[in-house]
């Protein structure tokens, strides 16, 4: 059985691709476009613009006041949301399947028609702020989590955080935005999916009525500096209130397209998926541990560009940080020595299937699979290999995944230190 | 921009019910992917910890999953996972869940591995040890999430005297309190008691369900348990309570008070109400005006937690240190002009419209179906509250969202508590009610 459906494509004559699947098991659909847009392909002075600008996409159109999009879809029985990474920003509505031509004729207006003015702007701006303190400054392990990033990469923009430095938040202005809605609000640079139950040539023929008639613009320029390869561990200390210690390391592996990238999510399950896990029996189960966790995303969130593998630990209180640490690397030494027992690696094998199977119950995941691979990897269809690929990997794979990424040299750690309230308010204000 | 709309009209999914054994079993069955969903309820929860012991039935959930009378915690455990099947067994309010998912082909071991977890389980005390050892540990890092300290301190505060006045995961006090002994005889005496219910969801023929069933499990405790009543507090107004964190830049905000149950006569109302008044994101009042016109916040919701007797209602945002006082009132007004006049026919119909019209959307995955199912047996609503759901929120008036508003909203006499930096806007909080600090 094949648990995903053939997908139909078509391309307008305005660059934007429209891919289609029909799914009828219930009267829903699931309406996304894709852009590339995220914050890769920002700059410093203007970090966090990709997302705020994800807010301002509510800001409403000529025919639409503000906010009111979110209001009509639900009108008609819809969900919504949006969302930005590193490498994309995705719009999306989840609606009974005979309000595809509402889901189409508001998004196409406000891909052309948005009302940027710095009354939607201002307010916007502050919003997004205390999004950021939530998220990042107030969040035990926000601002810890920036820092690995801020750390492990020294030239690609995966150094700053997708929300945005706050000093740059705060200087943003209307022209920034307006040139960044110009530049990558285009169909040239997006991709348009819908699944379920529809019917692929009446999807072709109202996207054609709707996006059709939205220019193209000129590409975007892409000077994007690549990371240069890490040639030594990198380390530093964070300090704040809190009642644990923790650690975050995080490792450079290969950006989406690579074939290392599936064995490498094999060892991250072996590692720490499920209660049989490496790091569940040592860590967690005998309570040294609070938490211990190997991170890659799985498909189709991978990093376009290399991306990282993160490591974190959070320590059990009264067990030293330090000791963890060095038992954590122990065992990763010991995927890079030796070949995974068969049983293991079967085991991995059909955990990652297994989830894969159970993502595929919503319209939405199945849109975001194929809408992320096209923006991400340049391809829809690298969703069809990914079982038959979690299958094929060896141990053999995965020990050489291990040995070429799960270096010393490669790894990059941000320790959180607690500190007293007192001298948490010497270090200074945290923003 | 039409605002209009009609539902299409929405057949629920089939749904097979049968007696075996003493114990109900519903099967909703659905081709597609090759998985299984099997849920085994308890009915009863944290509701039913003894005084002092907050966090009793969330531990002997866990303890049946480490460890039977054949099999180690980490044979389970390398039997799950091996199986790509994922197991959690909680407590919630009400009934505990053992939840466990995998693929079709495993149906037999999935089902086999539940049966011993059920018939044999074994509370080795080696076990116990670590995993109290775990959950203390991870309450003193939940101390850092200032969303969850503000959750948990609300509901203490609202349900002092009840059943429902601690986390079901308990505390950092009740916690290490609880001996593996009390575990096991608290299991003892509520081991697959009356009331203990299925529900299997996906790829799965419902007849082949119950035989299997049948054959694998039986209630032994044929007495119902006793329910302890959550009785309403008489109105004491305003109390205010700050959990001082000046490390905080921003503060959590909770306030509410009492709720209603499902099983209410004016549930339906009150949940068109909830949407139109908080619950309905960008379509409701409370984000309209404290994000969208004043940007105060990222987000604020109104919500109705659901339990047997009678849940909470509460609102939840956060807010900069310096607008937290601002945040609030403005919010508090939002309640009080609401309960005074009630909805608009435009709102009205925009909430009946989302809730009926999102309704096929709620039924996608096998754990939103099952849960669904769960929900109404728990509740005592029978399945058919599940089919007549999308007409019974047509049916609701506006003169019933204003009576719902005047009867169970309280804007003078609610519980508000904020995590936050106490010495940024304690002063101005006393203009609301008596307030209360502490760390």
């Amino acid at each position: 059985m094949n648990p995903f459906p053939e997908i139909a494509v078509h391309r307008l004559g305005n660059g934007l691709l429209v891919l289609a699947a029909e799914i009828h098991s219930l009267p829903i659909l699931s309406h996304q476009i894709h852009f590339a847009a995220g914050s890769r392909y920002e700059r410093p002075g203007i970090t966090g613009i990709s997302h705020l600008f994800e807010h301002l996409m509510f800001k409403g159109t000529r025919r639409v006041k503000p906010e009111e999009f979110a209001r009509i879809i639900q009108a008609h029985g819809g969900t919504l949301n949006a969302f930005t990474t590193t490498d994309n920003t995705s719009y999306y509505e989840n609606l009974p399947a005979d309000k595809l031509e509402l889901a189409m004729d508001l998004e196409a207006d406000r891909l052309a028609n948005l009302q940027l003015t710095s009354e939607t702007l201002e307010p916007e701006r502050e919003v997004v702020r205390s999004e950021r303190k939530l998220r990042s400054v107030n969040s035990p392990f926000g601002l810890l989590i920036e820092q690995l990033s801020a750390l492990a990469y020294e030239q690609h923009p995966y150094r700053w955080p997708v929300i945005g430095w706050d000093a740059d938040l705060k200087t943003l202005t209307l022209d920034d935005c307006r040139e960044y809605y110009r530049t990558y609000y285009a169909p040239n640079n997006a991709v348009l999916v819908v699944v379920g139950d529809v019917v692929s040539e009446e999807v072709f023929r109202l996207a054609e009525k709707y996006y059709g008639p939205i220019p193209a613009q000129p590409a975007p320029r892409l000077p994007i500096t690549p990371e240069k390869p890490q040639r030594g561990e990198k380390r530093a200390v964070y300090k704040k209130v809190s009642q644990v210690s923790a650690f975050f390391a995080a490792f450079h592996i290969p950006g989406i397209t690579h074939p290392d990238l599936l064995p490498l999510q094999i060892l991250c399950t072996v590692l720490s998926s499920g209660r049989s896990s490496t790091f569940f029996q040592k860590f967690e189960k005998p309570g040294k541990a609070v938490e211990v966790q190997a991170e890659m995303g799985s498909p189709p969130f991978f990093f376009m560009d290399p991306g990282l593998l993160q490591i974190y630990a959070v320590a059990s209180p009264g067990f030293p940080l330090e000791k963890l640490e060095r038992e954590i690397w122990e065992e990763v030494e010991d995927l890079r020595r030796g070949l995974l027992p068969a049983e293991t690696l079967v085991k991995a094998r059909k955990q990652v299937r297994s989830a894969f199977l159970q993502s595929l119950q919503t319209h939405f995941f199945k849109g975001l699979l194929a809408g992320l691979y096209q923006v991400r990897a340049g391809d829809y269809r690298r969703l069809y290999r990914v079982l038959d690929r979690y299958e094929s990997v060896t141990a053999e794979e995965v020990r050489q995944a291990a040995q070429k990424y799960l270096r010393p040299e490669n790894r990059t750690i941000v320790s959180l230190q607690p500190v007293s309230q007192e001298e948490h308010d010497e270090l200074g204000e945290i923003e | 921009m039409t605002l209009k709309a009609v539902p299409p009209a929405f057949t629920l999914p089939p749904i097979f019910t049968a007696v075996r054994n003493g114990m109900k079993i519903y099967v909703a069955p659905r081709a597609g992917l090759p998985l299984v969903s099997l849920h085994l309820i308890f009915p009863y929860g944290a509701e039913a910890d003894p005084p002092g012991k907050a966090g009793m039935a969330d531990l002997m959930a866990e303890m049946l999953t480490l460890g039977t009378g054949r099999h180690t915690a980490a044979q389970i455990a390398s039997e799950v996972d091996g199986l790509g099947a994922s197991l959690s067994a909680h407590a919630g309010w009400d009934a505990t869940v053992l939840h466990l998912q995998g693929l079709k082909e495993d149906l037999e071991r999935l089902l086999g591995l539940l049966r011993e977890m059920i018939a044999e389980p074994s509370f080795p005390e080696e076990e116990f040890a670590q995993l109290q050892q775990r959950r203390v540990a991870a309450l003193a890092q939940q101390k850092d999430e200032s969303q969850i300290v503000a959750g948990e301190r609300f509901e203490e505060i609202l349900f002092r005297g009840t059943p429902y006045d601690h986390p079901v995961y308990g505390t950092l006090k009740t916690v290490p309190l609880i001996s593996r002994d009390e575990v096991q005889e608290f299991h003892r005496r509520r081991s697959l008691p009356e009331g203990t219910f299925w529900v299997v969801a996906g790829n799965v023929d419902p007849e082949d369900c119950f035989r299997r069933l049948e054959a694998n499990f039986s209630v032994l405790t044929p007495e119902p348990l006793p329910v302890i009543p959550v009785n309403p507090v008489p109105p004491q107004g305003i109390r205010v309570f700050i959990i001082d964190r000046p490390d905080l830049t921003q503060s959590q905000i909770r306030f509410g008070h009492l709720g209603i149950s499902p099983s209410h006569p004016d549930f339906c109302a009150f949940e068109v109400m909830n949407y139109i008044l908080g619950g309905g994101g960008f379509s409701s009042r409370l984000m309209q005006r404290i994000r969208v016109e004043l940007g105060l916040t990222y987000g604020i919701r109104s919500s109705l937690d659901l339990r047997r007797q009678t849940g909470p209602f509460a609102v939840a945002t956060f807010t900069p240190t310096a607008t937290t006082f601002g945040c609030v009132e403005e919010s508090l007004s939002i309640l009080k002009s609401f309960q005074a006049q009630g909805a608009s026919k435009d709102e009205k119909e925009e909430a009946g419209q989302f809730l009926r019209g999102s309704y096929p959307l709620k039924f996608e995955t096998l754990s939103q179906v099952a849960q669904r199912i769960l929900q109404t047996e728990i509740y005592g609503l029978g399945t058919e509250f599940l089919r007549d759901y999308p007409e019974r929120i047509a049916a609701v008036g506006e003169a019933d969202i204003l009576h719902c508003a005047q009867r169970h909203l309280r804007p003078e006499d609610l519980v508000l508590v904020i995590v936050g930096r106490a010495e940024a806007f304690r002063r101005e909080f006393e203009r609301l009610g008596p307030v209360e600090v502490s760390k």
